[in-house]
């Protein structure tokens, strides 16, 4: 219920709020290459320090910006167990035979986990920034160059917009039918395997035939409003460039300075 | 059997967690009005609201038909969901027979005993024929093949469907109306003592939604005890033994239907209503009508009683003789009028507009009696 959720907007208005969608989205691709070629740990540092610094202009609180991360952090904490233990170089502060942790490891655990997590900051702040709508805007007109060749941009970005739309629906759906089956004595949590899989087919089953209600009354309503893909579709709210974005564009480029410094002078 | 609910608060997020943002905003340099302004949104739920149930107590005992309304948003399913230990309380405590349900064996228990009917049950069929549907319950209570098969006959038999033709038909093949049916039987095959019903005749047309009450109905008179969430006044009028009214999230009126629905202006405060008939007998009487009843939960109560009246005044034709000239299509004016003309109860001389002031009040009062007949025939 007031849980965050990855990927969901965190409504506000500020500097970053206001930027074009598609500048946002432009930015936030080239800021995971700019983390990913990060060499040193002073690299890394610069990377950290914009992104807070971007978080600060988002006005987003902490609370919010770890509550957005959180469900995918156990993805960082994977690759940090599989450096801390698979790299072996240097000092051995442990040793149980086939795993050592050593200095490297040590070094690369922390390396990589910061990395990744910048790289999940990076992308919660666009979706927290930027609502779904908005996003899907952005996707077709960064695909639309590519509609010549047969692309077909619209088509994909509406796709997407409505998936991300029903995701929440689908988990609040989800929850609601948790709580009946359980309250017909259903077992998610306990009992053999087989039972879990049967009690998790009272789960899916209704929210696959959900799904396809969903589907057609959504069918339904695109065509009373005439809805087509096609050519000559306007837009209620045009996207359109600002100072803001050039003000973004200028911040990317002071942290990618500072990051190529570092690797540079290191 | 016995439910009690002790001052029970539920907050959506710990305390603790929810003191941060202060913190965060003198971080942001932000002013505070602003802060406060950002965070009521016009519509929906105040996210800053800490609790969805605040210090709520109730008592629920066997034999008990109790009715929850209030606003949307107002806590009722958080309610219901305490009800067999879906949710725990963050405050206070929930007791089914005297134990408490935020112990995880108890709750196991108590899902036998509490059955909960979830909003558009339906949407939670899930097997490939309805005998699996409805023995998903019992199945989990793991009792044996014959007691499941057992139950499944009664609680279809319940739901006034035949067993035979529609045991080994797809959930998914039948019309809304029956698949609710077939979700509600797959509740009562769990055979609980309390049975929690949350909107149970949302989206129903007026007969499927009347012959569904009328199945709780029974159900409640050979014994079960009944828990009804509903929008409906006047069904919560007509079934309840008790009601109780719930306002962002604390209880705003506990009581009996008559002391529940006897305060239409506080309901009317919280976005709630009256039964409409109740509505219609309340105007009446603050238009000096003295109708006997204390609370009209339906129409024809209504019209009997108003009836019974004008006749008590009018002779007993002159009730008849009003109804004639309605349905002549005359105006209620002149049709009060002409009925105290008729009645003979003024000389001759006497013209309409000349008539004493005792005589005057006396034809307002049959005209908005007739009034109301009409509005409700």
């Amino acid at each position: 219920m007031g849980k965050m959720v990855f990927g969901r907007y965190y409504p506000g208005s500020s500097l970053v709020h206001d930027m074009d969608a598609r500048a946002k989205l432009s930015i936030m691709f080239f800021y995971m290459v700019a983390v990913l070629c990060c060499a040193n740990p002073y690299a890394l540092g610069a990377c950290v320090a914009f992104t807070f610094a971007f978080y600060l202009a988002a006005r987003i609180p902490a609370r919010v910006a770890v509550g957005a991360v959180l469900p995918l952090s156990f993805i960082v904490v994977l690759a940090m167990l599989a450096n801390l233990l698979f790299i072996q170089q240097g000092t051995v502060y442990a040793d149980w035979g086939f795993f050592k942790i050593t200095e490297g490891g040590v070094y690369q655990c922390f390396f990589m986990g910061i990395r990744l997590s910048m790289l999940l900051f990076g992308a919660c702040l666009v979706t927290l920034t930027t609502t779904t709508l908005d996003i899907t805007d952005a996707f077709e007109a960064i695909l639309k160059p590519f509609a010549r060749f047969g692309v077909p941009a619209h088509e994909l970005s509406m796709i997407m917009g409505i998936a991300l739309r029903f995701l929440p629906q689908f988990m609040e759906e989800l929850a609601y039918t948790r709580s009946a089956q359980l309250s017909r004595g259903a077992r998610l949590s306990e009992g053999s395997a087989s039972e879990r899989v049967g009690a998790l087919k009272a789960l899916f089953i209704p929210l696959f035939a959900s799904v396809f209600r969903h589907a057609e009354t959504l069918a339904g309503a695109m065509d009373a409003r005439c809805y087509h893909g096609g050519p000559g579709r306007g837009r209620l709210h045009p996207l359109s460039y600002s100072w803001r974005d050039a003000a973004g564009v200028v911040a990317f480029l002071l942290m990618v300075a500072a990051i190529v410094a570092c690797n540079l002078a290191l | 059997m016995q439910l009690v609910f002790e001052e029970v608060s539920y907050a959506y997020a710990s305390l603790t967690e929810t003191k941060k943002p202060k913190k965060s905003r003198r971080f942001f340099g932000k002013k505070k009005e602003e802060q406060a302004a950002a965070e009521k949104p016009a519509w929906g739920n105040d996210p800053a609201e800490k609790y969805a149930l605040h210090q709520v107590s109730l008592q629920l005992n066997e034999g008990d038909f109790l009715g929850i309304c209030g606003h949307t948003g107002s806590g009722k399913s958080t309610l219901i969901q305490h009800m067999n230990g879906l949710l725990t309380p963050t405050e206070g405590r929930v007791l089914l027979d005297g134990r408490d349900l935020s112990n995880k064996d108890a709750q196991k228990e108590c899902r036998g005993m509490v059955g909960v009917v979830f909003q558009y049950p339906e949407h939670q069929l899930f097997a490939q024929s309805v005998y699996d549907d409805v023995a998903f319950g019992p199945r989990n209570l793991g009792l044996s093949e014959d007691e499941i098969d057992a139950r499944v006959r009664k609680a279809l038999a319940d739901v006034r469907l035949d067993f035979d033709t529609i045991s080994p038909v797809s959930p998914f093949e039948l019309s809304g109306g029956q698949q609710r049916r077939v979700a509600f039987a797959g509740v009562l095959a769990m055979q609980p003592r309390i049975l929690v019903l949350d909107e149970p005749a949302a989206g129903l047309d007026p007969a499927a939604r009347s012959s569904f009450l009328s199945l709780i109905k029974e159900l409640h008179e050979q014994g079960l005890t009944v828990v009804m969430v509903s929008h409906s006044m006047e069904d919560l009028a007509q079934l309840c033994s008790r009601i109780i009214v719930l306002n962002q999230g604390r209880v705003f009126a506990q009581g009996t239907p008559e002391q529940v629905f006897s305060d239409a202006e506080g309901l009317k405060s919280i976005g709630l209503d009256v039964p409409a008939a109740q509505r219609v007998a309340n105007k009446l009487r603050a238009r000096g009508i003295a109708l006997p009843g204390t609370l009209y939960s339906s129409a024809e109560q209504l019209s009997a009683d108003v009836a019974k009246l004008y006749r008590e005044l009018h002779g007993e034709d002159a009730g008849m003789d009003a109804a004639n000239q309605i349905a002549a299509g005359k105006q209620p004016l002149a049709a009060s009028q002409a009925a105290t003309g008729g009645a003979g109860k003024q000389p001759l001389a006497d013209g309409a507009g000349e008539t004493a002031p005792g005589n005057q009040a006396e034809s307002a009062k049959n005209n908005s009696a007739i009034n109301s007949n009409e509005s409700l025939a």
